[in-house]
Order: C-alpha cells, then sequence, then structure tokens
C-alpha cells in the first residue's frame, strides 16, 4: 500500500506545484497559459544542465534553474499575453500561449535531446533507501515549501495584498493606482520561479526530459479543475488526489491507462461540480 | 464585372490544375506529397468549420485521425473488409468518438475545450499503445493500399482529391448558408448568437461530429497512404500542424486554410532545413500570426494592399520644360 501513496504523493505534489503556477498567472491576467507546464520542466532540464553537465554546486544550480524560470515567465507575460490582452478576442491567448509553449519545448528538444536523461543526486543519499529516497519526498517538501509561501506573500506582504487587489477586480487596482500590468509581469516571473523550483525538485522523478511541459500543463490543469480555480489549497488537494489516483491505477491496471484515468477524473469532477472543489463559482450576469 | 469572371476563370483553372496533376507532374515525390496534402485536406476542411467558424479550439484533432487510421488497419488488413466501405466506418467511428467527446466537453470554456481536446490524443496515443493485440503495440500495423483502379499512385491521388473535392464543397455549403452565419456569430459573440436563437451546444456538436467524419475518413487515407502506422505516426505535435494551417490560413474563410496546408505540407518536405526545425517552426509561425496577423496571412495581406491602394496619390506638380520653355518664349515674343 505504501509503496503505491508515496509515489502518488510525489508525483501529486508536482501536479500540484503546476496548479498553483496556473493560479498565480491566472489571478491578474484571467489567462490559462499551455506554457505553465514547460516552466517545471525548465526547471528540471537547468538543473541538470548546471549541476550534471557544467559541475556547478547544488544551490548555485537550484538558483540558476529558478532564475531561468523566472525569465521565461516574465517573457511569457511580455511576449504572448501583454500584446494579446490589448485585443478583446478572449481565444487569442489560447493561440499565443500555445506558439509560445511549442516554440520552448521544440527549441529544448533541439538543443538538450528528445531522450530522457538523468537528474543527479541533490542530497547525497544511497540508492537504498527505498521509499525514503529523496526523489519521493523532495517534491512533496517543495509544494509545502511554496504553498506556504504562497500563502504568507498573499497575506504578509505588501505586494502580495496589490496581487490580491489587482486578481479582485484589475478595473478597481488600477483606479486605485497600481500600475496592474508590471503586477501582472511579476505574477508571470513569479509563476515561473515556482514551476521550475518544482520541476527541480522533481527532477530525479520525471528526469531531465523535455516532453514532460505538456504532460504537466494537462495535468495541473486537472489538479485545478478538480480542486477549483483560483484556491491555492484547491490546487495542493486537487494535485495530491490527482497523483495518488493515478498511482493506484497504475498499481491496478497497469501504466499504460495514467491518461486515461486523468481524463476520467476530470470529466467525472467537470459533470458532477464544475467549479471544482474549492472554487468559487462562477456566475455572470447577461 | 469582369472580376468575378476572371474569378471563374481562375478558379477553374486552379481546379483543372489540381485534377490533372498527376499527369504532368515531373515525379512520383511531388505526387505522394500532393496525395498527402489531399489527404491533410479531407481533415482540415471538417476542422475548419470547428476551429475557423465555430470557434472551438480543437487542437488533439490528431486523436481522432488515429482512430480512422487504426479502424483502417485493422478492418482491412486483419478482417478483409473493402477498403471503400471501410472509408464510411473509419469515418462513421470517427465521428461517434467525436460526438462522445464534444457531448461534456462542447458546453466547457474554450481553454476546457481546448484541453479535452488534448486529452483526447493522449488517450488515443496511449491506448494504441496498449491494446497491442489489436494495434501491433508499439511495432505498428501495415495497411493495405485500395483495389483497382486505386492500386497506382495517380489513382489513389484521384480518388483523396475527389473525396477532398466532396469534402470542400459540403463544407462550402454549410459555411455560405444561413449554418455558416450561425456559427460565425457563435463564434463572435455566444451571448449575442443565443439570444437571436442559435441553439449553440447543438450547433457546435453537429459540427464537430461531422469534423470527426472527416477525420476518421483523413485517418483511413491517410494510412493507407503511409502504408505502415505505429503510435509514433500521429504525434500531438500533428495535431497542431492542423491547427495551425487553419489559423494561419486565416478563420472564417476556405481557401486561407488550403493555402495553408498546399504551403505548410509542401514547405518543409521541399525546403531541407525546416524540415530539422520540424515543430519549432510551427511554434514560430503560430505565435508570428496571431501577434501579428491575428486573421490570418491572407487578411493581412489585403489589408495591407488596401492600405497601398488607398494611400493618396501626391500631388506634385510634374513641369514639362519643353512647354514651359515654349510658354515662356511666347510670353516674351509678344
Amino acid at each position: 500500500m505504501l509503496n503505491v501513496i508515496v509515489p502518488g504523493l510525489a508525483i501529486g505534489a508536482l501536479y500540484a506545484a503546476a496548479g498553483i503556477a496556473y493560479n498565480v498567472m491566472f489571478s491578474t491576467s484571467k489567462v490559462l497559459s499551455i506554457s505553465t507546464g514547460h516552466l517545471s520542466m525548465l526547471g528540471g532540464i537547468f538543473g541538470a544542465f548546471f549541476i550534471g553537465q557544467l559541475g556547478l554546486p547544488v544551490v548555485v544550480g537550484l538558483v540558476g534553474a529558478v532564475a531561468v524560470g523566472v525569465a521565461v515567465g516574465f517573457l511569457t507575460e511580455i511576449v504572448a499575453v501583454r500584446r494579446v490582452l490589448a485585443r478583446s478576442d478572449e481565444h487569442l491567448w489560447l493561440l499565443s500561449t500555445l506558439g509560445l509553449a511549442t516554440i520552448i519545448q521544440q527549441a529544448i528538444g533541439l538543443w538538450w535531446g528528445t531522450e530522457p536523461r538523468p537528474f543527479p543526486r541533490v542530497i547525497p543519499q544511497d540508492f537504498t533507501a527505498g521509499l525514503w529516497d529523496q526523489k519521493f519526498w523532495l517534491p512533496v517538501v517543495a509544494l509545502l515549501i511554496i504553498a506556504a509561501g504562497m500563502e504568507l506573500f498573499v497575506r504578509k506582504t505588501m505586494l502580495g495584498k496589490v496581487f490580491v487587489a489587482v486578481s479582485e477586480d484589475a478595473f478597481a487596482a488600477r483606479a486605485r493606482g497600481i500600475a496592474t500590468d508590471r503586477i501582472r509581469a511579476l505574477s508571470y516571473a513569479l509563476a515561473g520561479g515556482v514551476g521550475a523550483f518544482a520541476g527541480f525538485a522533481a527532477g530525479q522523478l520525471t528526469y531531465a526530459y523535455f516532453a514532460v511541459g505538456l504532460i504537466l500543463t494537462l495535468n495541473g490543469f486537472i489538479a485545478l479543475a478538480v480542486g477549483g480555480l483560483g484556491s491555492t489549497i484547491g490546487a495542493v488537494i486537487g494535485g495530491l488526489a490527482l497523483g495518488l489516483l493515478t498511482s493506484l491505477a497504475t498499481a491496478l491496471v497497469g501504466g499504460q491507462y495514467v491518461n486515461t484515468v486523468a481524463i476520467g477524473l476530470l470529466m467525472l469532477v467537470l459533470l458532477v461540480k464544475p467549479e471544482g472543489m474549492f472554487g468559487a463559482k462562477k456566475v455572470r450576469s447577461v | 464585372m469582369t472580376s468575378v469572371s476572371a474569378r471563374g476563370a481562375l478558379t477553374a483553372l486552379c481546379l483543372l490544375a489540381i485534377y490533372t496533376f498527376p499527369l504532368w507532374t515531373p515525379n512520383l515525390y511531388l505526387l505522394h506529397i500532393a496525395t498527402l496534402v489531399a489527404a491533410y485536406w479531407v481533415l482540415i476542411a471538417g476542422l475548419n468549420l470547428v476551429v475557423g467558424y465555430a470557434g472551438a479550439l480543437s487542437i488533439g484533432h490528431v486523436g481522432l485521425l488515429s482512430i480512422g487510421a487504426y479502424a483502417f488497419a485493422i478492418l482491412v488488413g486483419k478482417y478483409g473488409f473493402d477498403p471503400l466501405a471501410t472509408l464510411i466506418v473509419s469515418g462513421t467511428l470517427g465521428a461517434g468518438c467525436g460526438f462522445i467527446l464534444g457531448l461534456p466537453s462542447l458546453r466547457l470554456p474554450g481553454f476546457y475545450f481546448a484541453m479535452s481536446t488534448i486529452a483526447l490524443a493522449m488517450i488515443v496515443a496511449e491506448w494504441s499503445l496498449a491494446l497491442d493485440g489489436l494495434t501491433g503495440g508499439g511495432t505498428g500495423l501495415p495497411v493495405p493500399g485500395f483495389n483497382s483502379p486505386f492500386n497506382t499512385p495517380a489513382g489513389f491521388y484521384w480518388l483523396v482529391a475527389a473525396i477532398a473535392g466532396a469534402v470542400t464543397w459540403m463544407t462550402w455549403n454549410v459555411a455560405r448558408f444561413m449554418w455558416g452565419r450561425a456559427l460565425i456569430a457563435m463564434r463572435d459573440s455566444e451571448v449575442a448568437a443565443a439570444s437571436v436563437g442559435v441553439r449553440i451546444p447543438r450547433m457546435k456538436l453537429i459540427v464537430f461530429t461531422f469534423s470527426g467524419f472527416t477525420a476518421g475518413v483523413a485517418g483511413g487515407l491517410f494510412a493507407s497512404l503511409q502504408s505502415y502506422i505505429t503510435p509514433e505516426t500521429f504525434v500531438f505535435e500533428l495535431g497542431l500542424f492542423f491547427f495551425v494551417c487553419i489559423i494561419v490560413g486565416g478563420r472564417g474563410v476556405i481557401l486561407g486554410p488550403f493555402l495553408g496546408t498546399v504551403v505548410l505540407t509542401a514547405l518543409p518536405e521541399l525546403v531541407g532545413p525546416l524540415a530539422k526545425l520540424g515543430s519549432l517552426f510551427y511554434g514560430i509561425l503560430l505565435l508570428l500570426v496571431v501577434l501579428v496577423a491575428p486573421e490570418g496571412i491572407g487578411d493581412f495581406m489585403r489589408t495591407a494592399y488596401e492600405r497601398l491602394q488607398k494611400r493618396p496619390a501626391k500631388k506634385m506638380p510634374h513641369p514639362d520644360p519643353a512647354r514651359l520653355f515654349a510658354a515662356i518664349a511666347k510670353r516674351e515674343a509678344d
């Protein structure tokens, strides 16, 4: 039983972190970016590149990977979101982030190769630890840090309160003198950092693999849709539930039906409770 | 209007060129590419109604193509069904899967629907690997060709081109009349369309089911053309390619996506360096088109052309030296 729960929680933590990254970007821009999972993929790839290939210390590798995530998140806002939001067509951001996500994934594929490569050890540890191996608990620890950090950031810091103000009502925030464009760019950078951090922590689980991005985009979205759009605790619970469910499905019917089970969960939740477990019901007056 | 008859003549000439292509093509490789374009177009013409007209962004249509292709390969290859009849079975299966997928997901907001179609592509890829008793798993399946007279490259091209022409004619009919108007109204504002009596979920579902049918038929043709299919044939990037063809060609028109399909299929085959870039090229193209010309390249060129035409002609006095001197001389003489 434990060998179902532990890997499930580990991969679920990564899904949850991707869900939180979605949330951070969605809160300020109302955009669900297809490049969300690719931010985590970058964390894993650049972690392996800095530590494994360049031989840098682990801390430097972590900082470097997160910095890449922050830069790409920032770039996402500038290239794919800012100009598109100025137009009224609501589908355009989907197309532009899809284009950007494809560019990121294929560029990494050309540079890094399309085969998964191993991620170096972050903490010295034998490979005999079994279920207590760092590849299982590092993502969970990273998720705890991210979730706690987000809550502290939103509740205790001025900038966090500005984020909340923009997400609740961008017009009102603007009228109060908040530079909403700048806040939006910052939120994308933050989401990039969160995604890359989680991707780095889960690197030993997913390997440094260029195709992880799209899988995380889909599963992070499922975690978010199950937990409820806009809620950090919802993303955490949704992600962990999704991870446990897919892990259980792998144990029962085999690993080849993982996606099917995940989508089944999504469809079930959308049919029964479309706003998710912790999401606010969206009612629009017409 | 001369432009109408000129346009008619041009269309007739293009159609003639398309349907006599096997007679004057320099080599078989070009014919293969032309057949590929036609097979893709069978799918994209149907998808165009969904993406270009109804505005539902189906990114994972490759899943439906894969279903049609495997159905064709299994029924014809293993059980010896008649290929032409099996095309209809493939199409019906694609339509059925499209219906089942569309029934819940077309009611959701755009992003949810796009994700559901990506999910479909992933599920189909997963199942085609997992059900190896039926699909051959990772090693794949050989796909038989069609019977005479469609068993030569030229004959097969004519078959695919005829089906592509029929599908184009059907989508053109849908797009031209009330249905097309309703779809465009729905794409531009769902609330406004609903308020004038467009039954949105039903319209979307019908169009999506139709696109599933064309995707299934295209799958059969595509598989037969490839002559061997594996799960690797139906990568997610192929679905992205279909999608990019429509966006690049422009939404709400038929000719634009057709030209997009021709150019985007032929370009990587004929220009070596582009093939190496692969999907990176499609990603860059998608991003560029969305940022620079969101209505598609055709519309972008048309507006640019109109802007050039409408530029007020500068009224520069052009002195005519000969006349000027003559006038001066005449004046001095007076």
